[in-house]
């Protein structure tokens, strides 16, 4: 499994646009959008669960990054830096638009044990991996996304959403369970 | 269960760690002993494995619409260099909005008291020093004149968007990079004492420019967002005009031309947050 950090599809030639972008350059910030929309987008719409607000969250990030540019160092690559910067939007935005309900996410993992045998106490129909995800639980499908199709690690999941690495490793499992549910159905 | 010593139950526990490859070697062999010999727990671990394997696989999504136009309007909210100042919140608290207007009235209604108890306790020959520079006078003060007077050589504004789509830059340089200078409040104090109308030509357009942008995004901001921003924007106004009254009867007031200055200064701060709120959902 690739680390986030490894920057799988870095796109080349980011360097010289990144530079124009960060000294006011819509131009070339809008080829650095081109680039990495989709993949934004695809993170935003993943962990959101939602086409509509992944879009509305895309553009949330894209604007955040023109803000945050001239602070990017170099340091890791844009790609990475950009990732992390869409991650936080998005877990930022989560705070504030349910905190209860993200707080019922996380407590709910606590000792409960899950049925491997596949009597998972969600009801979900047959469907694709896709759509199964977007069916999760916020806590499960959060986790789910970020470490098994970002490829983040559990201490980095840990650190970024305010959860423990134990934890981070329940919501994966019951998140995996979950999903080997729903597509069996 | 099976021959082995492990059973389905303790294999569910310990899967977990086992897909983390964080199990010691003892146990990690129980498990596999355990899958070879137990249908059931060889076809959830198959699944799981499947699962890991196409989530890694997942093709990148493509949005609905283009998003790059409601991304351009938000970043090209033009912005005025100020002097640099530490990270706001960006949470929308109807009691910041209100601490930022209420900052502005008290600051400016105690500049202008100020400066009028002063002169009301100045002896009388301050009265023809104030009214030395006519002309001041005679320049109507208006915070939405794109036309009026350009800025100095010693002023810069950010430019207005770039309505064509060109390469504009619109982010705040620091002055070597730019050869200009800031237009931050301390620059227009520093002016001669009959610029002290500068501030609105060199807000004005922006204002303008950030009301016109904030106007074609109302619909699809939080209505009591909207209440909220129009609200504070009277308070703001209000302390304009008090400014701007009090500079018509002493133009030559260096603190009222501060007072103006920072009332617009917040004005603009208003509008290009509300510019860039995101949308409500």
């Amino acid at each position: 499994m690739p680390a986030a950090s490894s920057a799988v599809r870095v796109p080349m030639g980011d360097s010289t646009d990144v530079a124009l972008a960060a000294g006011g350059d819509r131009q070339a910030f809008e080829r650095l959008y081109r680039t990495h929309a989709n993949r934004v987008y695809s993170l935003c719409t993943r962990m959101s669960g939602s086409r509509t607000r992944g879009e509305e969250l895309t553009q949330d990030v894209f604007v955040r990054t023109w803000e945050k540019l001239p602070q990017f160092r170099g340091d890791s690559a844009f790609s990475t830096w950009l990732h992390r910067l869409a991650v936080n939007v998005v877990l930022n935005a989560r705070k504030t638009e349910g905190k209860q309900a993200s707080r019922t996410d996380e407590s709910d993992v606590g000792d409960e044990r899950w049925d491997v045998a596949g009597r998972a106490p969600m009801h979900i129909e047959r469907m694709d991996l896709a759509d199964a995800i977007a069916k999760l639980p916020a806590g499960a499908r959060k986790v789910f996304v970020l470490h098994d199709v970002e490829g983040f690690k559990h201490e980095e999941i840990a650190e970024l959403c305010g959860i423990t690495s134990g934890g981070s490793k329940a919501q994966l499992h019951r998140a995996r369970l979950l999903l080997r549910e729903a597509l069996q159905r | 269960m099976t021959n082995s010593n492990m059973t389905c139950e303790a294999f569910d526990d310990a899967l977990p760690d086992y897909l983390e490859g964080t199990l010691d070697d003892s146990l990690r062999a129980s498990v596999e002993m355990h899958l070879r010999e137990c249908v059931r727990c060889a076809g959830v671990m198959r699944d799981l494995e499947n699962i890991r394997r196409d989530a890694a696989a997942l093709p990148d999504l493509v949005p609905s619409r283009d998003l790059w136009e409601g991304i351009e309007a938000r970043i090209a909210a033009p912005v005025i260099p100020l002097a640099a100042r530490p990270e706001r919140r960006r949470s929308f608290a109807p009691a910041a909005w209100m601490g930022i207007a209420a900052a502005a009235l008290v600051i400016s209604t105690a500049g202008i008291t100020y400066t009028l108890t002063e002169r009301s306790l100045a002896p009388r020959q301050d009265a023809p020093v104030a009214q030395a520079d006519p002309t001041a006078r005679q320049v109507e003060p208006r915070i939405d004149s794109g036309s009026g007077p350009q800025p100095s050589a010693t002023t810069t504004v950010a430019t207005a968007p770039d309505q064509t789509g060109g390469n504009t830059t619109n982010r705040p340089r620091p002055p070597e990079a730019t050869g200009q200078r800031l237009a931050t409040p301390a620059s227009l104090a520093s002016q001669p004492r009959n610029s002290s109308l500068q501030p609105e030509a060199v807000y004005g357009k922006e204002i303008a420019t950030l009301q016109q942008i904030i106007s074609q995004r109302k619909t699809l901001l939080d209505s009591s967002t909207v209440v909220i921003i129009e609200k504070n924007l009277r308070i703001i106004d209000a302390a304009i005009e008090q400014s701007r009254a009090a500079l018509a009867k002493d133009p030559a007031s260096q603190l009222l031309s501060e007072q103006l200055t920072h009332a617009l200064d917040k004005k603009v701060e208003l509008l290009r947050t509300a510019a860039r709120l995101p949308a409500s959902t």
